[in-house]
C-alpha cells in the first residue's frame, strides 16, 4: 500500500505536512476497512449496494428500451420474452423502467439525506455550542418537527408548497422533515465535547469560535452523523416511495422512481387486474435498497460507537 | 439534583411551547405559505354557491389583517369549529370526529400487539444473545423494516384476500354496517375487517421495540447487580424477571411515545390501502379532494395528540427514573 500513496503524493508534488496528513488519512481508511470488513452485516449491505448501484450505472446496457421509449405494444400487457415485466398504461417497458428507476430513487435518497443531515446538523451545533437562550430557541423549533408524524407532515408540505409535483419538492419535503433527530443527537454530542480538555485548550490559546467548531468539534461530531447518514438515506428512499404512492411525488411522464412506477400501478388497478410483477419488482427493489444501507448503517455504527462495539 | 416539581412543571412548559409552536405552523402553511389564502380556503369549485363562500370568508375572517386572522382562528380551534368540508358540506371537526374513532380502533390493536411482541422477542434475543433465535428474529425484523408499508399492506391483499380469499381487502365494516349499536356479529365483521390492517401496521414497526429491548437488556445484563443477583443463587429466569427486564424497561417507555409519530405514518399507508376510513384516509382523501379545511383540522388533531402522548410519557420516565431529573 505504502509505494502507491508514495507516488501520489510525489507526482502532486505535496509539501512535508500535507503529505504527513494523507499517509494519516490512508492509514485511518486502512483500519476502518480492517474493522467494517469483519462486520458480515456491512459486507452483505455492501454487496446489496453494488447490485442496485449496478442497475443505476449500467441501465442503458441491461434494458431492451429507455424509460419512456414506446414499445409499440399495447397498454398494460401481461410479461412476454420482449418485455419481461409486461408494459404500462403508457406502454413503457415496466421491466427497463424499474432498472432505470434505481437512477432517481438512489438521487433522491442521497440529496434528500444530505438536506437534513446538513440542517441537524448545523441547528445542532449552533444549539450545543451556544448554549443558553439561543439552544433554548432552536430546541423547541426542533420539536415541533421531531413531533409531527413524518409522513403527515410531508403530505401537507407537499401539498401546500407552491409549485407542481417535481424531484426538487420531493427532496426538500423529504429534508425538512427529518432533520431534527440529527439535530438532537448533535447537540447533546456537542454538549459533553466542549467542556472536554482539548476545546479548553483551543480556547485559552484564543481560538475564534468558528475555528473551533469547525476543527475541534465538528470532527469529533462527524462519525456519528455518517452512520446516522447512512441510515437516513434508506428512510428517505422509503419516504419518497410513500410520497409518490399517495400521489405527491414527482410525476412518472417526468421522471422514473421505483415509488412512481407503484403509483402507475395503482392508478392502473395492477393488483384487481392480478397484474403482480407490476408490484412485486419495484417493491422488492425498494427493499433491496432499503436494506443495503441500513446493513451498512449499522455495521458503520458498530464500529464508530465503541460502546457497541465492546458488548 | 432539581425537585420532581420542577421538572414537572419545565416539561409541562416545553410542551406548551411546543403545541404554540404548531399552532403558528398550521396557520402559517395554509394562510400565508401559498400567498393567495382566498384560493386555498375558497373552494374553485363552480358548483358551490356564493353564500358557501361568503360563511367560509366570514368564518376564517379573511380580508382581515394577519393578525386578526390569527386569533380567529385560535379562537376557532379553541371551540373545534374548523369551518365546514368542501367535499361533504358538513363541519369539518363531526367527519374527522367519526374518522377517529376508526383510527383509535387499528392503532391501539397494533400497538397493543407490536409492543408485547416486539419486547418478547427482544427479551428472548438478548436472553439467548447470538443464537439462533436472535438471528431469526433479527433477519424478521430488518426485513420488515426495509419494506413500504403500504408495499407490504398490498401484499397481503394479493395473498389473503385475492390468491386465498379469507379476508376482506378493504373497509372496516361489511358495506353498510355503522360500529354502534355493536353485537357479537358485528364485532365478529369488524374483526375480519381489521386483521389485515392490523397485521400490516404491526409487523413493519415490530423490529424498532425489539431491537431497542435487546439493547437495553443487554446493556442491563452486564451490571452489577445482575452478577449479584446470580451470585446470590437465583434460577436465570427469576434474574431475568425480577432484576433484569423491569430496568430494561426504561427506554421502551419514552420508545412507545416516540415511536406513535411512525405508527401514525403507518396507519395513513394501511389506511389508505385498505380503504380503511380512519383519519389517515380521511387527510390523504382531503388532498385528492383539495378539502383544505379537512386537511388542516387532521394535521392540527395528529399533531397535539401526539404532544400529548409524548408529555405523558415524559412525565412517566421522570417520575420511574430519578436519573433523568439529573439534567
Amino acid at each position: 500500500m505504502t509505494p502507491i500513496s508514495t507516488t501520489v503524493a510525489d507526482i502532486l508534488h505535496l509539501s512535508g505536512p500535507t503529505r504527513e496528513k494523507l499517509a494519516l488519512a490512508r492509514r485511518r481508511g486502512a483500519n476502518m476497512w480492517r474493522l467494517y470488513r469483519a462486520s458480515r452485516v456491512g459486507m452483505l449491505g455492501l454487496i446489496l449496494l453494488f447490485v442496485v448501484l449496478g442497475m443505476a450505472v449500467f441501465a442503458d446496457f441491461v434494458t431492451p428500451y429507455g424509460p419512456f421509449e414506446p414499445t409499440g405494444q399495447p397498454h398494460e400487457t401481461p410479461p412476454s420474452p420482449k418485455n419481461w415485466l409486461g408494459t404500462d398504461l403508457s406502454g413503457w417497458d415496466i421491466y427497463s423502467r424499474v432498472i432505470y428507476g434505481a437512477r432517481v430513487s438512489l438521487m433522491i435518497g442521497l440529496v434528500a439525506t444530505a438536506v437534513s443531515m446538513g440542517l441537524g446538523t448545523l441547528v445542532g451545533l449552533m444549539s450545543g455550542y451556544w448554549g443558553g437562550w439561543r439552544d433554548e430557541v432552536l430546541m423547541r423549533i426542533t420539536d415541533v418537527f421531531l413531533v409531527i408524524p413524518w409522513l403527515v407532515l410531508m403530505i401537507v408540505l407537499a401539498y401546500v408548497l407552491p409549485g407542481g409535483p417535481s424531484v426538487t419538492k420531493v427532496v426538500f419535503v423529504i429534508g425538512i422533515t427529518g432533520w431534527s433527530s440529527t439535530a438532537r443527537i448533535v447537540r447533546a454530542q456537542v454538549f459533553s465535547l466542549k467542556e472536554r480538555a482539548f476545546v479548553e485548550r483551543a480556547r485559552a490559546i484564543g481560538s475564534g469560535d468558528l475555528h473551533i467548531v469547525r476543527k475541534h468539534i465538528f470532527p469529533n461530531v462527524f462519525p456519528l452523523i455518517f452512520a446516522n447518514a447512512i441510515l437516513t438515506i434508506a428512510l428517505s428512499i422509503l419516504s419518497e416511495s410513500t410520497l409518490s404512492y399517495v400521489n405527491l411525488g414527482p410525476r412518472s411522464y417526468e421522471v422514473v422512481t421505483w415509488g412512481n412506477i407503484l403509483n402507475d400501478a395503482v392508478q392502473a388497478h395492477a393488483m384487481t387486474l392480478g397484474y403482480y410483477w407490476w408490484i412485486v419488482v419495484p417493491g422488492l427493489c425498494i427493499v433491496l435498497v432499503v436494506l443495503a444501507f441500513t446493513f451498512i448503517g449499522f455495521a458503520l455504527d458498530e464500529i464508530f460507537n465503541p460502546r457497541l462495539r465492546k458488548r | 439534583m432539581k425537585s420532581l416539581r420542577r421538572v414537572f412543571l419545565r416539561r409541562l412548559l416545553n410542551a406548551l411551547v411546543t403545541l404554540m409552536l404548531v399552532l403558528i405552523l398550521n396557520f402559517y402553511l395554509f394562510r400565508v405559505m401559498p400567498g393567495d389564502p382566498v384560493r386555498l380556503l375558497i373552494p374553485q369549485d363552480p358548483s358551490i354557491g356564493p353564500e358557501f363562500i361568503e360563511r367560509q370568508r366570514e368564518a376564517f375572517g379573511l380580508g382581515k389583517p394577519l393578525l386578526e386572522q390569527f386569533f380567529i382562528y385560535l379562537w376557532n380551534t379553541a371551540h373545534l369549529d374548523f369551518g365546514l368540508s368542501y367535499y361533504y358540506r358538513t363541519p369539518v371537526w363531526d367527519y374527522i370526529w367519526d374518522s377517529l374513532q376508526w383510527t383509535l380502533i387499528l392503532v391501539g390493536t397494533s400497538s397493543v400487539l407490536m409492543i408485547v411482541i416486539g419486547m418478547t422477542m427482544g427479551i428472548i434475543s438478548a436472553w439467548r444473545r447470538g443464537g439462533l433465535f436472535d438471528t431469526g428474529s433479527l433477519a424478521f425484523s430488518l426485513f420488515f423494516y426495509a419494506m413500504p408499508t403500504f408495499w407490504f399492506a398490498m401484499m397481503l391483499i394479493v395473498i389473503f384476500s385475492q390468491q386465498i380469499p379469507i379476508f376482506p381487502a378493504g373497509g372496516q365494516l361489511s358495506i353498510g354496517e355503522t360500529l354502534w349499536p355493536m353485537d357479537g356479529d358485528k364485532m365478529l365483521d369488524l374483526l375480519e375487517h381489521l386483521i389485515l390492517p392490523a397485521t400490516s401496521l404491526t409487523i413493519g414497526s415490530i423490529a424498532a421495540f425489539s431491537l431497542i429491548m435487546r439493547g437495553s437488556l443487554i446493556d442491563v445484563m452486564t451490571e452489577e447487580y445482575i452478577t449479584t443477583a446470580r451470585a446470590k443463587g437465583l434460577s436465570e429466569y427469576k434474574v431475568l424477571k425480577d432484576h433484569a427486564v423491569p430496568n430494561a424497561m426504561l427506554p421502551m417507555v419514552t420508545l412507545i411515545a416516540m415511536d406513535l409519530a411512525f405508527v401514525v405514518g403507518g396507519a395513513f399507508q394501511t389506511e389508505q390501502v385498505f380503504s380503511y376510513k380512519g383519519i389517515g384516509w380521511a387527510t390523504i382523501q382531503a388532498t385528492y379532494k383539495r378539502d383544505y379545511p379537512v386537511l388542516q383540522a387532521a394535521f392540527l388533531l395528529i399533531a397535539v395528540t401526539v404532544i400529548i402522548a409524548n408529555l405523558i410519557a415524559d412525565l412517566l420516565l421522570v417520575k420511574l427514573d430519578p436519573r433523568v431529573r439529573m439534567d
